[in-house]
């Protein structure tokens, strides 16, 4: 017998092959078997969420609207009427406003209110009073907060006592002060949120480099400034994240609190694009400024993957 | 060398002492202070409620109610013209039974993707986790549509479908992560006493996985509870529309209904939520841990 005939009959009584074989049988085996466990998730997902992604993305390409033109291949026309839609530009304006308070009001406060309460004993009452508005509705929390602001309400109310007359400002049916408004009550609401997923990030932060710079003469601003803040980097950086996504696609709030607001329509994309599909019938239209909202949302999660791929190499 | 207790400034350590603690109660002053921003919108609400139309119009908004008889009149009306009984009925049934299929269905996948040996097991859980990416406002048209070419527009099982769709990416995640710090041993014994994949899922898996699954319950269970959104758009009938849907019943006709009324119903609309976080923080603030990770 040659060398390989050899090798192949020893292979052969320790069945190497049939193992290999029996693996191979396993893994296709173990396919459909992981296909009926990953079944409903998969269904569900595809079926309810992916497949009318696609679906409204087909859609913007189209002409329908009301009761024609379903189905019409339009091209680019609804993204091209975007500019010049004066709505569609207001929206923009204020959304952008929206993203940018968003981060930095809940953010600072947020950072103001955990570096706080950190430390400080009996704290645990305060956290859960600046907490519980995130476990509200924004619907339920835009009801109270809409008479705050009413005419006669809470807030003009105060103010006419501090300043001794009558005051009488309109704060959700001003163009001036509605977005600032509504923007005052989303800070309410989330900065607990803020406030706790710093508390998690700090209390993370390993003691001993702080103690060091302690020792070392550094002082609470320095500690702070070059210790704390780059650690508590990948914590800052979710939350800029979530804030800016919060900010972006913010609705219930706006629907609620600028219901009798007259230029409703143009609070925010999100609002918006409700307007135009779902009150106006201009579904093809709607579609398309579904799609800039998801494009602009897509962006901000690629960005953040990156990002956090660099802070994890930057802090490894 | 002895310790001399006279060369020790005690003056100044009861100094240091002092003005330690007049900084915690000049912070306690501050912390306080800035609690009211929080306290005085609760507080405007909690006596709100236990006032008649007519006093909340004739006196301040802060002001201590009168008695606390009308809170009962405020509720009755409130639960009528919102027909609230209904609405939390619907909003119960689908948080309870949406969010509980939900969590199971991404507790199955999570053991598929970390226990069997599937091909690109990275990419299954990616398709699904996809589910997150995509902002409300895609789903809302084609959704809107397509439910109403299937006849599934304001009806019980389209609002439970939609809803246990959307809350099964999220628990996914969360799930998967766990499971994949299991450790292996004890289902590896299983299978090598002959368990199949279904027994090791349900009579091993399954039971250590009991907290994690309980606290994306709690948040995929207060995401449903509190959506408007989706209610307005797909289900906007009486019979099927949820809790926060039917606080925007009072939106309209603000003028009419005395904000008494309207305050009573966000506050009975939140009552669950209040109770279930207060019962459960640990397992919340367990969900928002994973949620940050």
């Amino acid at each position: 017998m040659d060398r390989a005939a050899k090798d192949k009959a020893l292979l052969d009584r320790i069945g190497i092959d049939q193992i290999a074989r029996n693996a191979r049988a396993r893994r296709r085996g173990q396919l459909g078997l992981g296909l009926v466990f990953m079944a409903p998730a998969l269904i569900m997902v595809v079926g309810v969420l992916l497949a009318p992604v696609l679906f409204n993305i087909w859609l913007s390409f189209t002409k329908w609207r009301k009761f024609t033109g379903f189905g019409e291949y339009a091209g680019f026309a609804n993204y091209e009427r975007l500019p010049s839609n004066p709505f569609f530009n207001e929206a923009l304006i204020n959304t952008a406003i929206w993203v940018g308070a968003s981060v930095v009001f809940p953010i600072a406060l947020g950072l103001g209110m955990a570096m706080f309460f950190r430390n400080l004993r009996g704290a645990e009452t305060f956290k859960n009073i600046i907490f519980i508005p995130r476990i509200l509705a924004p619907t339920a929390v835009g009801v109270l907060w809409f008479y705050v602001y009413a005419p006669d309400g809470l807030l003009n109310r105060g103010l006419g006592l501090v300043s001794g007359r009558d005051v009488d400002i309109g704060w959700l049916y001003n163009d001036a002060t509605v977005t600032p408004a509504i923007i005052a009550t989303f800070v309410w609401q989330t900065a607990g949120l803020v406030m706790v997923l710093l508390l998690l990030g700090l209390a993370a932060i390993p003691k001993d480099p702080i103690e060091a710079a302690h020792i070392d003469g550094a002082s609470r601003w320095q500690i702070f400034r070059y210790i704390t803040l780059p650690l508590l980097m990948p914590t800052l950086l979710m939350v800029t994240i979530l804030s800016v996504l919060a900010g972006f696609t913010v609705f219930d709030l706006l629907w609620v609190m600028g219901a009798n607001y007259p230029g409703q329509r143009s609070l925010a994309l999100a609002v918006f694009m409700y307007f135009e599909a779902f009150q106006k019938g201009s579904w093809a239209f709607g579609s398309a400024v579904a799609v800039i909202i998801g494009l602009v949302v897509l962006c901000v999660t690629w960005f953040q993957t990156v990002l956090q791929a660099r802070v994890d190499r930057m802090t490894r | 060398m002895a310790f001399d207790i006279s060369t020790l400034d005690l003056d100044a350590i009861e100094r240091r002492e002092a003005a330690k603690n007049k900084g915690s109660a000049l912070k306690l002053v501050a912390a306080i202070g800035f609690a009211l921003l929080w306290i005085v919108p609760f507080y405007f609400l909690a006596i709100s409620i236990f006032k008649s139309s007519n006093e909340y119009s004739r006196n301040p908004p802060l002001a201590l109610p009168e008695g606390l008889a009308p809170f009962w009149d405020n509720v009755a009306r409130a639960w009528e013209l919102g027909s609230m009984g209904q609405a939390m009925m619907n909003s119960a049934f689908y948080g309870t039974v949406g969010a509980s299929l939900a969590v199971f269905f991404a507790a199955m996948a999570a053991f598929a993707i970390t226990r069997l040996d599937i091909p690109f097991r990275n990419g299954w859980f990616m398709l699904i986790f996809a589910g997150t990416v995509f902002p409300f406002q895609m789903y809302l048209i084609p959704l809107f549509f397509g439910y109403q070419k299937l006849g599934l527009l304001n009806s019980h099982m389209g609002m439970l479908l939609f809803y246990t769709a959307i809350c099964v990416p999220f628990p996914t995640l969360v799930l998967r992560n766990f499971m994949s710090g299991l450790s292996r041993e004890m289902d590896e014994a299983a299978r090598m006493d002959g368990a199949n994949e279904f027994t090791v899922f349900f009579r091993i898996i399954l039971p250590n996985t009991i907290g994690p699954m309980t606290a994306v319950f709690l948040l995929q269970f207060t995401w449903i509870w509190n959506d408007m959104l989706f209610s307005t758009v797909l289900g906007n009938r009486l019979e099927t529309r949820s809790i926060m849907n039917a606080l925007l019943v009072f939106q309209g006709s603000y003028s009419s209904i005395g904000p008494n009324i309207v305050l009573t119903a966000a506050l009975l609309a939140s009552l669950p939520s209040i109770v279930l976080f207060f019962l459960l923080r640990r397992h919340f603030m367990q969900g928002l841990q994973v949620q940050q990770s």
